[in-house]
C-alpha cells in the first residue's frame, strides 16, 4: 500500500510540474516541498521538544518484511535540516534558473524540478525509514534524483563525466549497504536498524559497522571515498550543490549515527570510536589541505565539505570513546558538538554555494583568479558571503564556533579526566590544524573574489542578483547569526538526540553545557559590542579630521597594475611548498622564466589534482592493463598451444573433481 | 576589586613590554635609548591624526582595525594575573581565547587583501600560513595545562592552590617556555618577523598594515600590545604556578620575560629566511606535542 502511495505521489508530482507553465514551475515545486516540510515539521518539532516517537506509516516490502516510517529525535533533527535547506534551495532556484528558461526546453526544466522535489522528499523518507528495503529504496531514489540534478548541463562533457562517476561511486556504496542489511537480516531475521543490537550481540559488531561505515561514508565523502565530491559539485547547478553539500552528504552522517549508538558493548564501542576518530582526522586534514590548494570556487567549497564531515566524525569518535569509557560529560559534549556542527554546516555551506551561484550567474565563471573586487558590484552577496566565511572559519560570534567549541571542550575534558588522553590530544592537534588551514583557505577564497580590484571587465560590469535569491540566502544567514548569539537556546534542538546516545545527557546539558554556552553567548555579545563601540568612536573622531583617499601604496613602485595583485594561486604558494606531495599538479602552458627580461604574453594554468583520484580511476585501469598483458602471452596464435590449453583444462577439471573440490 | 586590579595589571604589562624591549636593545647596543613610554607618545600622536584610505578598499578595510582591537581586548579579559580573577571566566574559555585571536587575524588578513597590493598580499598569505601552523601548538599547550591542573579555564588553572611538586614544576616551566615561543610568533618578532625591517618583501605583520595610518594604525599597534601581554602573562602565570606565587611576581615576570628575551634575541640574532619560518613554527608545534607527552608520562608516575 505504502509503495503504491509513493508511486502515486511521484506521478502527481510529475503531472503537476509538467502541466504548470514554465515560469510558475518553481512555485508548484515549492508548494510540494513546503507542504511536506510543514507536515513533518509539526511532528518533528514536537518530538524534538520531548514527546514520544511517532509512527507515520507502515510498508510491507518484498524482501525484508514489514518496515515502519517513524519520527524519533534523530529523524526529527534531520527532517528540520532538510526542510529548511529544501525551502531555501527552491526559493533560490527561481532566480538561478531564470537565465536558463529561454535556453532549455520546458520539459528539461520540469524534469529538473521533479528531481529536486524527489531528492528532498526521498531524503525525508531516508531519515524516517526503520531500515531494510524501504531505506534502500529511498536511498536509491535520492541517488538517482541527485544524478538527474547534476546532469542539468549535460551538453558539457565534463558534467556528464562527473555525473557518471558520481552514479558509479554511489552504487559501489550502495552495494556495501545492501551487504550490510543482508547480513543483518541473515543474522537476526530482521533488517531494521533496531535489530542491530541483536546482531552485535552475535559478535558481528566490527564487521557490520565497517560495512555500514563504507556504505554511508561513500555518501558522506569520507576519505578516501571523497573523490566524487569535488567533481560533482562544480558540475551541478549551484542550488543543487547547496542542497547536496548542505544536506545530502549528511545522510551519510545520519546513517553512521543510527548504527553507532546501537553498539552496547563498550569494548567494541571503544574500537569503533578509534576508527571513527581516525577516519575523521584523516578526512578533515586531507579535505582542508586540498581545499586550500583549489582555484575554483565550487571545488574549494566541495573540499571544505569533506573537511567538515571530518570534523563531525572527530566529534562522533570522541563521543563514542567517551561513552565507551563511561565518561558521560565527554560523550555528551562531543555528541552535541558533532550534531550542532551538522546543523551549522548545512546552514553556512548552503549559503556559500548560493553565493557561488550568484557569482556564476553574473560572471559565468567559477575560476577564482578571474574575479576580484566583486564586493563593489555585488555588495549584498559580499556581506552574506563574508558572514558564511566567518562562520565556516569557526570565528566567534557566529554558529561555526559553537559546534567546534563543544567538540574541543569534549576533548579537553577527555584529556583532563585522563581517559583516552592520547586519542583526544590527537583530536585536538588535528582540529586546531584544520581550524587554522580553514582560515587560510577561506581568507584566500574571500579575498581573491570579493576584495582588491577587478581582474576582468565582466566583474566590473556585473550587478547584484535579484531579490528572491537574496531572500533565499537570508534564511541560512538568520540561522547562522541566531545560533551564534544564543547557542544556549539552540542546544535544545540536539538535546533529545543526545539523550538517545547518552541517557544522562539531560542533566549534563542542563547543569553544565547550557550555563557554559550562556557565557559563550555573553562573550559573543561583548565582542560585538566592543567592536561596534570602537568603530563608532573611530568614525566620530574622524568626522572632524581630514580623511583623504588615494591609490594603494605601491612601496615606491610607481606603476603598479591590477595584474600584480595576489591571486589565489600565489596566496596558497607557501602552503604548497610545505604540502606539495599531497597533490598531483598538472600544468598547461608555460610560466615566465627568470631569464625573460621583457616577458611576452603567457598562458599558464596549474591544477592541483587529488592523488586519491588515481585510486578510483587510473589505478584500476593500469592494473587491468598489467593483467591483460600477462594473459595475452597465452594467446600465441598456434593451434597446438590451444589444444594443449584445452587438455590442461580438462585435466585440471578431472583432478579437481577427483579431490571433491568441485 | 580583584577583577579591577587584574585588568589594570594587564594594561600595565601591555604598556611596559615594548618599553622594556626598547631599553634592552639600547643597553645591549650601548645606547641611551628612547624614553620608556615613547611608544605611548607615538600612539597618542597617531590617535589624533586623520586618515588616508586607498580607493581600492571597501568598508571592510575601515572596520578591520576595530575588529582586530576588539578581539584583542576581549581576549585579554580572559587572562588572569596569577591567582587574581579575570573579568570573564568559564569552562572552555581557553578555546574562546584562541579563536578570538583567530578572529583578529582574519580581519587583518582580509583588510590587507582589500588593498589589492601585492606586497600586502604576501604578508596576508604568510600570516595565514603561520597562524594555521601555530594554532596546534597553542591548543595542545592549553590541553597540557588542562591535563595537569584539572581545569579548562585560565582562571581555574592558575588560581588553583597547587602543592609544590616536582612534576608540576617541570611541566609548568616547559609550558612557560612554549608560551614565550608562541608570543614571539604571534607578536611578529625576530626570528620569525622583524618589525623594523626596511624591506617590504621580507615583512609579515608590518607589511599587512602598509596602507593604514593615523587612528587605524594606532588601533592595530595597541591590539598588538594587548595580544603580546596576554600571551606573555600566560607564560608568567605558568612559572608563578610552580611555587604558588601571586600577582606581585607574575606581573613583573610577564613584563621582563618577554621584554628582555625579545630584546636580547633582536639584538643578537638575525631573522630567519622566510623558508625557514615554516620549519621554525612547525618545530614549536612539535615541541608542544612533546611537552604534552612528557606531561602525560609524568602523570602516569613512571620513573624516568
Amino acid at each position: 500500500m505504502f509503495y503504491l502511495g509513493l508511486l502515486l505521489t511521484l506521478a502527481l508530482l510529475v503531472a503537476a510540474l509538467f502541466i504548470t507553465p514554465l515560469r510558475y514551475k518553481v512555485w508548484t515545486a515549492l508548494a510540494f516541498v513546503t507542504t511536506a516540510a510543514i507536515a513533518v515539521a509539526c511532528y518533528a518539532i514536537s518530538v524534538l521538544a520531548g514527546s514520544k516517537p511517532i509512527t507515520l506509516a507502515e510498508a510491507a516490502g518484498p524482501i525484508f518484511g514489514v518496515e515502519r516510517f517513524s519520527i524519533d529525535p534523530l529523524s526529527a533533527l534531520f527532517l528540520v535540516i532538510i526542510g529548511i535547506a529544501g525551502i531555501a534551495t527552491l526559493i533560490y532556484s527561481r532566480g538561478y534558473l531564470a537565465q536558463y528558461l529561454g535556453k532549455k526546453s520546458s520539459a528539461h526544466i520540469s524534469l529538473h524540478y521533479v528531481a529536486l522535489v524527489t531528492l528532498i522528499l526521498s531524503m525525508m523518507l531516508v531519515v524516517m525509514s526503520s531500515g531494510g528495503f524501504s531505506f534502500l529504496l529511498a536511498w536509491e531514489l535520492m541517488t538517482i534524483a541527485s544524478f538527474i540534478l547534476i546532469i542539468f548541463d549535460a551538453q558539457k562533457a565534463e558534467v556528464l563525466r562527473a555525473a557518471l562517476a558520481y552514479l558509479i561511486m554511489m552504487h559501489v556504496g550502495f552495494i556495501f549497504l545492501v551487504a550490510g542489511f543482508a547480513s543483518l537480516h541473515s543474522v537476526t531475521g530482521s533488517a531494521a536498524f533496531s535489530a542491530l543490537p541483536m546482531a552485535f550481540a552475535e559478535g558481528k559488531t566490527i564487521l557490520l559497522f565497517v560495512l555500514f561505515l563504507l556504505g554511508f561514508g561513500m555518501k558522506a565523502g569520507m576519505f578516501p571515498m571523497h573523490v566524487w565530491l569535488p567533481e560533482a559539485h562544480p558540475a551541478a547547478p549551484s542550488h543543487v550543490s547547496a542542497i547536496m553539500s548542505g544536506v545530502m552528504i549528511k545522510m551519510g552522517v545520519y546513517g553512521v549515527l543510527r548504527v553507532i549508538w546501537m553498539v552496547q558493548d563498550y569494548s567494541e564501542l571503544q574500537i569503533i570510536g578509534f576508527i571513527v576518530l581516525a577516519v575523521g582526522i584523516i578526512t578533515g586534514l586531507w579535505g582542508v589541505i586540498l581545499a586550500a590548494f583549489q582555484n575554483d570556487v565550487k571545488r574549494l567549497l566541495a573540499y571544505s565539505s569533506i573537511e567538515n564531515i571530518g570534523v563531525i566524525f572527530i566529534g562522533l569518535g570522541i563521543a563514542a570513546l567517551g561513552q565507551a569509557s563511561g565518561n558521560s560529560i565527554v560523550a555528551t559534549l562531543a555528541m552535541c558538538g558533532a550534531l550542532m556542527h551538522t546543523i551549522n554546516h548545512s546552514l553556512f555551506k548552503s549559503l556559500l554555494f548560493f553565493g557561488a551561484g550568484n557569482l556564476y550567474s553574473q560572471m559565468h565563471t567559477t575560476h577564482l583568479n578571474m574575479f576580484g573586487g566583486v564586493a563593489k558590484s555585488m555588495p549584498v552577496t559580499a556581506i552574506l558571503f563574508l558572514i558564511a566565511t566567518a562562520a565556516i572559519c569557526a570565528l566567534p560570534p557566529l554558529n561555526g564556533f559553537v559546534g567546534e567549541f563543544m567538540i574541543y571542550l569534549g576533548m579537553l575534558n577527555s584529556v583532563r579526566d585522563g581517559v583516552n588522553t592520547l586519542a583526544a590530544a590527537g583530536g585536538i592537534i588535528a582540529l586546531a590544524l584544520i581550524g587554522g588551514i580553514v582560515v587560510f583557505a577561506f581568507t584566500k577564497l574571500y579575498s581573491t573574489i570579493f576584495l582588491g580590484s577587478p581582474r576582468d571587465h565582466s566583474v566590473a560590469e556585473s550587478v547584484e542578483v535579484d531579490s528572491t535569491r537574496l531572500v533565499a540566502m537570508a534564511i541560512p544567514t538568520a540561522g547562522i547569526i541566531l545560533i551564534g548569539i544564543v547557542p544556549q537556546v539552540a542546544i535544545n534542538a540536539v538535546k533529545q538526540v543526545t539523550m538517545l546516545f547518552t541517557p544522562s545527557a539531560d542533566a549534563i546539558i542542563g547543569d553544565y553545557i547550557t550555563p557554559t554556552l550562556s557565557k559563550v553567548s555573553l562573550t559573543a555579545l561583548l565582542v560585538i559590542l566592543v567592536i561596534a563601540l570602537l568603530y563608532v568612536i573611530k568614525s566620530r573622531a574622524l568626522r572632524k579630521r581630514t580623511v583623504e583617499s588615494g591609490p594603494t601604496w605601491g612601496c615606491g613602485f610607481t606603476s603598479p597594475n591590477i595584474r600584480m595583485q595576489y591571486t589565489g594561486e600565489s596566496f596558497s604558494e607557501n602552503l604548497e611548498a610545505v604540502a606539495t606531495s599531497l597533490t598531483q599538479n598538472t600544468v598547461e602552458g608555460r610560466a615566465v622564466s627568470k631569464s625573460e627580461i621583457f616577458p611576452s604574453a603567457h598562458n599558464y594554468d596549474v591544477r592541483h589534482k587529488d592523488k586519491i583520484d588515481r585510486l578510483f580511476t587510473e589505478w584500476w585501469v593500469e592494473l587491468l592493463h598489467i593483467i591483460n598483458k600477462r594473459i595475452m602471452r597465452l594467446r600465441t596464435g598456434k593451434i597446438n598451444h590451444y589444444i594443449l590449453f584445452a587438455l590442461l583444462f580438462l585435466v585440471a577439471i578431472f583432478i579437481l573433481s577427483l579431490l571433491n573440490i568441485i | 576589586m580583584g577583577i579591577a586590579l587584574n585588568t589594570l595589571l594587564m594594561l600595565i604589562v601591555a604598556v611596559s613590554i615594548t618599553g622594556v624591549i626598547n631599553r634592552t636593545r639600547a643597553l645591549l647596543a650601548g645606547r641611551k635609548g628612547l624614553p620608556f613610554l615613547q611608544h605611548i607618545y607615538n600612539a597618542r600622536l597617531m590617535l589624533r591624526k586623520g586618515a588616508v584610505y586607498s580607493t581600492t578598499t571597501t568598508a571592510l578595510f575601515k572596520i578591520a582595525p576595530a575588529v582586530y582591537l576588539g578581539a584583542a581586548i576581549v581576549a585579554m579579559l580572559f587572562i588572569p594575573v596569577a591567582d587574581l580573577y579575570p573579568l570573564i571566566s568559564f569552562e572552555g574559555d581557553v578555546i574562546c581565547f584562541a579563536y578570538l585571536l583567530a578572529l583578529g587575524r582574519v580581519a587583518l588578513i582580509l583588510a590587507a587583501m582589500d588593498t589589492g597590493s601585492s606586497f600586502e598580499g604576501m604578508g596576508a598569505s604568510r600570516e595565514a600560513l603561520y597562524g594555521a601552523l601555530i594554532e596546534p601548538a597553542m591548543m595542545i599547550g592549553f590541553a597540557t595545562l588542562a591535563m595537569f591542573c584539572g581545569y579548562t579555564s585560565f582562571a581555574d588553572i592558575f588560581a588553583h592552590e597547587q602543592s609544590l611538586n616536582i612534576h608540576l614544576t617541570i611541566v609548568m616551566l616547559l609550558t612557560a617556555y612554549l608560551f614565550i615561543k608562541i608570543t614571539f610568533v604571534e607578536s611578529g618578532r625576530v626570528p620569525v618577523d622583524d618589525p623594523r625591517t626596511h624591506l617590504e618583501l621580507t615583512m609579515i605583520h608590518e607589511v599587512m598594515c602598509l596602507d593604514y595610518c593615523g587612528v587605524d594604525m594606532a588601533m592595530i599597534q595597541i591590539a598588538g600590545w594587548l595580544k603580546t601581554a596576554s600571551l606573555s602573562m600566560l607564560a608568567a602565570n605558568a612559572i608563578a604556578a610552580t611555587g604558588c606565587f601571586h600577582w606581585w611576581l607574575a606581573t613583573p615576570l610577564a613584563i621582563l620575560l618577554t621584554g628582555v628575551s625579545v630584546g636580547v634575541v633582536e639584538s643578537t640574532q638575525a631573522r630567519n629566511k622566510l623558508l625557514r619560518n615554516t620549519t621554525f613554527i612547525v618545530t614549536i608545534s612539535a615541541l608542544a606535542a612533546l611537552i604534552f607527552f612528557i606531561g602525560f608520562l609524568l602523570q602516569l608516575n613512571i620513573n624516568i
